[in-house]
């Protein structure tokens, strides 16, 4: 049976949803009945009067959507409007069973619409199934749900997606028509309304316009807030030295630390050390070095700055500072001494010779070389540049001095008394052009130095001879103020004071050994001694000089006291000097004023004396 | 350590030095014969003055560093032994 509304007597609310759909050139017209309910909310929803068979309804799964039902008398706007707009105007027979409106459609496609009013006359008895069947088929499907959930869990379910064909929901092909044909007058005239109605639209009352707004879900502000942001601005400043120290810096880290930690014990250690404070300094030494670790550790500005005072650098600078201050002050007169044009005034001297004599020492030993030239101008003199003096060498009397080989700026000299009864401590220092007003290196010794010399083949070496006879060597690059070598206590040392010493460089191709350098010395015992510098320092005679007889008146103090020869069969020497080409002759002079030529090969006899001056010391 | 005091005192007791100021790297100072106010005032400009003059040797050639630095004016000398840093 066909559904019709029914007339209810009461209102009720009656939901109608028409869908129209189409699928494959067929409409379909369809009603969805949903639910009907009156004012009390009691479901009166007309039930079907056919129940079909819930087999048959499974089979109808498929064509849920095409459902079909029929409107009843209800002329919808759509339909209306559908008709309207059908170039067959079939008005009268849409009021009709649906089925019959496919036929004048379209005419081209008859076929295809005969075709399904066949099915549709054909299912005219299941279309009611569908129908009815709606309700039934939902509640079974429930059914068959609750049954697959319990059994097949686990199964796998394939699921396949396609895609679905193309729903129109409305399509309206055009139409032509020739303008020939019966019709064609009144399709132009429909045209025209058609025309005249759009043009009428705007304005027109019968028109309506009608938005339609999609709901805007209501927005909603949200604040969040982060925690201070610091800003910090920090500048750098990138020198190529800065680069080039970062570099390095990696290489030397750990090799510098070590040698840095190792070098300072020993630099403190190594202080100046006079004789009798030696004990003190060694053990301030030790506290210099405990403090200098506690400053590392502690890393306090205090012990910094006493680090700082410790350092050899620091050590280092103030030398240099003192340098420069003693330059300042005498810059003129060294500069005369360079023959270098003086900043202030330029002096011109006019020889040579008194320029290199114009140091001068406190005491005695002054050289003066006046010459008198008879020049009316100026007479030339000797300036006095300046003067090597400081409170340790005041009193002491100069006894010799002796230029460096290597460096003239050095000037070593000795301070010692000549007389017997004058004698006191005797004191070496070596002085510098560069700071006339402090020594250089300061040695004290026990006994008045008599004689000193540099070396020629090891320039640093100082040989200092003593009023004892005591020869020592000092290594004068070292800070350090103990004689390198000492021959107090060798064996042949000599016993009267060293007059001379000298460092000779001798060929020795004979015996094999390298040209080398040896000292001699000659002193007041009346030998002349070659020291070698193996271990220690040893020596060997090259000459005992011996009193000779001379042809002359003799006199009586000198040798027939027979106390005097027992004593000593050996004059005194005072001064040699080495033959300048051949190193084996030297001459030697005595107390007595003998010159004797000697030779390093013979040890025991003169190769010639010279007599010359009576009685004297010869230097 | 007594021959640095030595030298220290050689150098101040000199003819025509007027005061020695003695700092430390961060341009403090540690010995000063100066009254405290000079002393600051010195060793703050002449440390910076110092620092600027060894970047700018070292930045002609990074091997190169400044040993001394003198700056002579109408009254006065001052000579500026950098240390190590």
């Amino acid at each position: 049976g066909y559904y019709k509304a029914a007339q209810p007597e009461k209102s009720a609310v009656v939901i109608r949803v028409k869908v129209c759909l189409k699928t494959q050139d067929h409409f379909y017209y369809c009603y969805l009945n949903i639910q009907v309910f009156d004012e009390q909310g009691k479901d009166v929803t007309p039930r079907p009067l056919y129940h079909p068979e819930p087999s048959a309804s499974l089979h109808r799964q498929s064509k849920i959507l095409s459902t079909q039902d029929f409107s009843g008398a209800t002329g919808s706007d759509f339909l209306s409007s559908l008709s309207m707009h059908q170039t067959s105007g079939v008005n009268a027979s849409l009021v009709g069973p649906f089925s019959r409106t496919y036929g004048s459609s379209s005419i081209s496609k008859s076929t295809s619409t005969t075709e399904s009013m066949a099915d549709e006359i054909v299912e005219p008895g299941s279309r009611r199934d569908t129908a009815i069947s709606l309700s039934d088929v939902q509640v079974r499907r429930d059914e068959i749900k609750e049954q697959l959930t319990k059994e097949d869990i686990d199964k796998r379910v394939d699921i396949y997606l396609t895609e679905t064909e193309t729903i129109w929901l409305l399509d309206m092909p055009t139409v032509m028509m020739s303008v020939e044909s019966e019709d064609a007058e009144k399709v132009q005239e429909r045209n025209k309304d058609y025309i005249e109605l759009c043009k009428n639209r705007v304005g027109n009352d019968r028109f309506v316009e009608r938005m339609m707004q999609t709901l805007n879900g209501a927005p909603k502000n949200k604040e969040v807030q982060c925690e201070k942001i610091l800003m910090e601005d920090k500048g750098i400043m990138a020198t190529s030295w800065d680069l080039y120290d970062s570099f390095n810096a990696l290489e030397t880290t750990l090799t510098s630390s070590v040698t840095e930690r190792s070098s300072r014990p020993t630099s403190l250690s190594s202080s100046k050390s006079n004789v009798t404070k030696d004990q003190s300094i060694t053990s301030s030494s030790i506290i210099d070095l405990e403090s200098v670790i506690l400053a590392r550790i502690h890393e306090e500005e205090e012990d910094h700055s006493e680090a700082i005072l410790k350092s050899e650098k620091f050590q280092q600078d103030l030398f240099f500072m003192e340098r420069v201050l003693m330059e300042n002050v005498f810059q003129p007169k060294l500069a005369a001494y360079r023959q270098l044009p003086v900043l202030i005034e330029e002096e011109e001297e006019e020889e040579e010779e008194e320029e290199e004599q114009k140091e001068t020492v406190v005491s005695s030993s002054i050289l003066l070389d006046l010459s008198e030239a008879p020049e009316e101008i100026l007479p030339p003199s000797l300036e006095r540049l300046w003067s090597y003096t400081c409170e340790w060498t005041n009193g002491h009397n100069v006894s010799s001095m002796a230029w460096n080989k290597l460096n003239p700026d050095l000037l070593a000299v000795g301070y010692g008394q000549f007389g017997f009864q004058e004698q006191k401590k005797g004191l070496a220092c070596c002085w510098s052009l560069k700071n006339p007003m402090w020594p250089e290196r300061i040695y004290q010794c026990d006994h008045g130095v008599t004689a000193l010399d540099f070396s020629l083949a090891n320039p640093n070496l100082l040989a200092v001879g003593m009023y004892s006879g005591t020869v020592a060597i000092y290594n004068v690059q070292t800070h350090n103020t103990t004689a390198l070598l000492d021959s107090s206590e060798s064996f042949d040392k000599h016993i009267g004071p060293v007059w001379q010493l000298k460092w000779i460089e001798q060929d020795r191709g004979t015996t094999g050994d390298d040209k080398g350098e040896i000292l001699i010395s000659i002193s007041a015992d009346g030998r002349i001694t070659k020291w070698l510098i193996r271990k220690g320092l040893s020596c060997t005679d090259l000459m005992k000089l011996k009193r000779t007889a001379s042809e002359r008146k003799k006199l009586t103090g000198e040798k027939e006291k027979k106390s005097e020869a027992l004593i000593s069969r050996q004059a005194p020497g005072m001064c040699f000097d080495f033959h300048p080409r051949n190193t084996n002759i030297y001459l030697a002079g005595t107390e007595e004023g003998h010159i004797h030529k000697c030779s390093c090969s013979y040890n025991e006899q003169f190769l010639e004396t010279y007599r010359a001056h009576k009685v004297g010391k010869i230097k | 350590m007594a021959e640095v005091e030595e030298t220290l005192k050689r150098i101040q007791a000199h003819k025509g030095v007027i005061g020695t100021i003695v700092v430390n790297a961060e341009g403090i100072p540690i010995r000063t014969t100066l009254d405290n106010s000079t002393t600051v005032q010195y060793a703050g400009l002449l440390h910076q003055l110092t620092m600027k003059a060894r970047s700018t040797v070292r930045d002609i050639d990074p091997q190169n560093d400044l040993t001394f630095l003198r700056i002579r004016s109408k009254k006065h000398e001052i000579m500026v032994a950098p240390g190590n840093l």
